[in-house]
């Protein structure tokens, strides 16, 4: 201390300013220069404008945005919000440099070099939306409306997309929500409960959490995460079945390290158990069960040593989790998940989940699943009509369902086909609303070889990406920050606090610069361009919000009165419904020539030398949408492969090498990555993050940011029940200074 | 009073809302934060997998490293208890410790950009801001956590506890025995010392114990040997003081800028 009192004062009188003239406060004579504030304002006396509703993922949490000179600076979850509250995820935070981005889309586009090599060149709004218009129109007289395929993501899309299948007439519309992502969950549980589950466990009541695969804290939805936690913090027990020690596993009493693929062996073998051993709910399933005989009887053979075997998990862990299942129920949250289109198998693991779910008696009790009861909204949109099925792809030569449960839409890889056969008819015109099918579905070769051979493809995007550069004509879309939108319904998360609704309707908190455009202006200007003018719902966006709206008896001026969110009385979600049923054995699901008791399908293990490629979500990224975004990327630049650690010591990889990776089809990696090597994977699987990677140049920030996993996802699996695509049964190596490394065994 | 925060790792899932919503509120540049979430593990602790989080921040230190090693002129300012209204009046460089709510601050008017202090934080808490430039630094400015000082001040909370979406982060008054921060510290919440360090970390962790054992295995930091530092701060000062000097002064010289200084405030205006 003495020695820093003698050091200053020394400082003091050897420097110039020891004559005490505070430097900073020096205006120089000779320029009068004036410094600049030096300390940032802060944005709590900023104005506050609210209404917003994050899109940075699909969750949708309540925001305000705090203002500066017209300039949005800060984002923050609504004060009002029962689902977020005041807090907002990474992304949600990020929102501004999204909306600020200069690599956004900001005129429509012509390209006037070819497909996938893009030069653009910028066209009027007039110009552009002639073009699609006529284009399309060209596609329909010459092909029919089946002859154009659209590929739609996000809020924005709902409305073009139910132009173009319901008063065009086309079915081949393949939402990636559904056909690489949820699909499969949703009709399974709808083959067995009678509904989709979504997400809806009362996971902050509940005595005991199961996970399978659902990496929640790297997979951030804030307000499950919220119930997640809660229910830990409450003292609920938590089991997570993954390959990787993930956020989740790492909070887990048990964790269960998993072979890929044999999900389903693990949950019948607890079923047998339960079922042999009388611990299910007997109650329950008297009284709301369906054909608990059959399945008890078809599920007879999975001992817990049969599974361990095929699951490669001690025989004693699937002991420890029946048990702990049973001894917690029915409080028991069985996760149904979220992203499970994993090995082509899917369908009747996600039944087996819901099959679970009942014998527990897990259904509409505390810490069960049950359904927060949502206020009625409306939904306008274009009118329906029947198109008939003849052109619905999804239909065989004998009028029979080539994939029964699949999800609204026509299964991705029947499009494709089609597409590149010509039969049973071409497909010529393409439409790609706020999807990135190059990055999100698997066979990226084949999903370009798709796009070469359309007559147009248009796409609308907010930012560019790895398929934007496959249009023909790009339209710059207002952001979620700039436009009226959606209208969001909900409950609060905690069901044993006060039962309230919630009904809150986007709205912008900016307008939207350069020439950026909603989603009902540009369709409905196709539409007048396509002859369907007559058939246009709403003439504005806000319009539509507005019917929406008054379907609850609100309005936007309403909702902009009560701080942009209403809030009203809620209804209790527990006690079972009078018409539920849990379908144990399903006969339709036999009778279309499936399983109807949940079956274990293997899948093909590595090839020797390869390890299996799996892929998940980091918390600041939203897959591919989020990569350029300064700060994002910043937190996490690069989407490093999980090795397991004696495997890495025996291919001399240490942590934080730069590896490529090349699959068993010979696909390679055209970028590279670090490798994080790590006791919490194994040995025969490898990890990484989805959605790196990108290939756009005009993505100053994300191009060749990681490895896009997309790309090495080319053996393509696709679910019998439901169409939808299996992406986790590829197999890589790692090549390090171009020298390929075998996996050892 | 000492403020200070609570970092529950049973609760926090590594999400990174508090970097990325402090890059908001205080407009820190793309590759610098004010906090950061590291991610340790998995590895084995005791035989046992593990993986948790390092959410860091400016420790506020009960005896801050860096407060000793800034090379900036002594300034009378006078401090005002936020509870009681009481003042006080003490002599500091460019950086103190507030005397009531213990919070480690930067007069970065005053800052020579020097960057010994961000040098002898052993948390590295501290760096030069190159957006903020002015005639005393054209390198930045040292720039930290101020554990959101205006916005608490005003009634608020930091803007990472505001946004945390788990409320790993808990705010508030560690002498306050009332407080929920001092029931952490009763619960057994430490902070991060340095090996053989006596600093006084204010940000306290808590989590289970294979949790809290794979942070310290990972996190402790060592102490920064503050020879060289203060070497290149005393030159930093000296040629800083000498450079600015003659940049500001010009050909009116030492008087001149004196007078130049108790005009400044009017000629500005008048402009």
């Amino acid at each position: 201390m003495a020695f820093n009192l003698t050091r200053r004062r020394f400082l003091q009188s050897a420097s110039l300013a020891a004559a005490s003239i505070p430097l900073s406060k020096v205006v120089s004579a000779e320029t009068g220069f004036v410094q600049s504030p030096l300390e940032p304002k802060g944005s709590l006396k900023e104005e506050t404008v609210t209404g917003g509703i994050c899109e940075m993922c699909f969750w949708r949490c309540q925001l305000v945005g705090k203002k500066r000179d017209g300039r949005l600076i800060k984002l923050e979850g609504n004060p009002k919000s029962i689902d977020n509250g005041t807090s907002i995820c990474a992304r949600g935070n990020a929102g501004i440099k999204l909306l600020y981005d200069p690599d956004r889309l900001k005129y429509p586009l012509k390209n006037v070099g070819e497909r996938g090599k893009p030069v653009w060149k910028r066209i009027s709004w007039e110009e552009a939306l002639q073009e699609c218009s006529t284009r399309l129109k060209g596609v329909v007289d010459k092909y029919g409306p089946q002859g154009i395929a659209v590929f739609p993501h996000g809020s924005t899309a709902k409305y073009p997309m139910h132009f173009f299948e319901r008063t065009v007439g086309t079915h081949n519309v393949s939402e990636a929500s559904f056909f690489q992502c949820r699909g499969i969950r949703d009709t399974a549980y709808w083959a067995t409960i009678g509904k989709a589950p979504g997400e809806n466990v009362d996971m902050p009541n509940a005595k005991a959490i199961m996970l399978l695969g659902s990496h929640i804290g790297e997979n951030v939805h804030v307000s499950h995460v919220k119930s997640f936690i809660k229910g830990l913090q409450n003292g609920s027990k938590l089991i997570v079945v993954d390959p990787r020690y993930s956020a989740a596993a790492a909070k887990s009493d048990i964790w269960v390290k998993i072979k890929p693929g044999t999900d389903t062996a693990f949950l019948l073998a607890i079923m047998n158990y339960l079922v042999k051993n009388e611990k299910y709910d007997v109650d329950f399933i008297d009284e709301w069960a369906d054909g608990f005989d059959e399945f008890a009887e078809g599920i007879a053979d999975w001992s817990f040593e049969k599974a361990a075997k095929e699951c490669n998990v001690p025989a004693e862990q699937i002991k420890a989790v029946a048990d702990m299942l049973a001894d917690n129920a029915p409080n028991v949250s069985i996760h149904p998940g979220r992203h499970v289109s994993w090995y082509g198998n899917d369908f009747q693991r996600q039944r087996s989940l819901a099959c679970l779910t009942g014998l527990l008696g897990a259904y509409y009790v505390k810490g069960g699943w049950v359904p927060g009861i949502k206020p009625k909204v409306g939904k306008t949109s274009w009118a329906k009509h029947d198109h008939g099925d003849e052109h619905n792809l999804n239909y065989n030569e004998d009028e029979e369902l080539r994939h029964p449960y699949t999800p609204p839409g026509t299964p991705t890889e029947l499009i494709r086909d089609a597409a590149l056969t010509g039969k049973p008819y071409p497909i010529k015109g393409c439409v790609i609303w706020g999807q990135n099918p190059i990055q999100t579905i698997p066979g990226q070769e084949k999903m370009k070889d798709v796009l070469r051979q359309m007559d147009f493809v248009m796409c609308v995007d907010v930012m560019p990406t790895d398929a934007t550069m496959w249009a023909d004509i790009l339209l710059p879309e207002a952001s979620y920050l700039e436009r009226y939108d959606m209208v969001k319904t909900g409950t609060q998360w905690d069901f044993s606090e006060k039962h309230q609704q919630f009904i809150t309707a986007r709205m912008p908190l900016v307008e939207p610069m350069f020439e950026r455009r909603d989603n009902v202006y540009i369709t409905n200007a196709i539409a007048k361009g396509m002859g369907h003018a007559e058939e246009i719902p709403v003439k504005t966006v806000e319009e539509m919000v507005e019917k929406n709206l008054a379907v609850a008896g609100l309005s936007l001026a309403q909702l902009k009165k009560e701080d942009g969110i209403h809030i009203r009385d809620g209804k209790d979600p527990y006690g079972v419904p009078e018409d539920f049923e849990v379908l144990l054995y399903n006969e339709d699901i036999e009778d279309a020539g499936f399983p109807g008791i949940p079956t274990y399908v293997p899948v093909d293990p590595p090839p020797a030398g390869y390890a299996r490629l799996l892929y998940g979500r980091v918390p600041v990224h939203t897959f591919n949408r989020t990569q350029n975004n300064a700060w994002l990327n910043f937190a996490m630049p690069d989407n490093p492969v999980w090795i397991n650690d004696e495997t890495a010591e025996k291919l001399g990889l240490q942590d934080g090498d730069t590896v490529g990776l090349i699959n068993s089809e010979g696909f390679k990696s055209r970028t590279t990555t670090t490798v994080k090597v790590t006791p919490g994977i194994r040995k025969d699987s490898v990890y990484m993050a989805h959605g790196y990677g990108s290939a756009n140049p005009l993505l100053s920030v994300g191009v060749n940011a990681g490895v896009d996993d997309q790309s090495l996802i080319t053996k393509i699996a696709v679910d019998p029940e439901t169409g939808a695509h299996g992406m986790r049964n590829n197999f890589v190596k790692l090549i390090k200074d171009g020298k390929v490394l075998d996996i050892p065994a | 009073m000492q403020y200070g925060m609570i970092i529950d790792l049973e609760r926090c899932v590594g999400c990174h809302a508090c970097t990325i919503a402090c890059k908001a509120e205080w407009e820190v540049p793309v590759e610098y934060g004010r906090n950061w979430v590291r991610r340790l593990g998995p590895s084995l602790v005791q035989g046992e997998m593990a993986s948790t989080y390092y959410p860091g921040l400016c420790n506020h230190c009960t005896e801050p490293p860096c407060v000793e090693e800034c090379p900036a002129d002594y300034e009378e300012m006078t401090f005002t208890d936020p509870k009681t209204g009481e003042t006080v009046t003490l002599e500091v460089a460019a950086t103190w410790k507030d005397p009531f709510d213990g919070t480690v601050q930067i007069d970065k008017a005053r800052c020579l950009g020097c960057g010994a202090c961000a040098d002898v934080c052993p948390y590295s808490a501290r760096y030069v801001n190159p957006d903020l430039v002015d005639d005393m630094s054209e390198d930045g400015k040292a720039d930290k956590c101020t554990l959101c000082k205006p916005r608490v001040d005003a009634g608020s909370l930091p803007a990472c506890v505001q946004t945390c979406i788990t409320n790993a982060r808990i705010f508030g008054d560690l002498d306050d025995p009332d407080s929920e921060v001092a029931q952490y510290l009763n619960k057994g919440a430490a902070g991060i010392e340095p090996v053989d360090g006596e600093l006084g970390p204010n940000i306290k962790y808590y989590g289970r114990k294979k949790d809290v054992d794979l942070l310290l295995g990972t996190s402790t930091p060592e102490l920064v040997d503050v020879g060289p530092i203060r070497r290149r701060a005393m030159l930093a000062a000296l040629g800083s003081g000498a450079k600015k000097s003659l940049r500001n002064v010009g050909l009116l010289g030492l008087a001149g800028a004196l007078l130049a200084s108790t005009q400044t405030k009017g000629e500005s205006n008048d402009e």
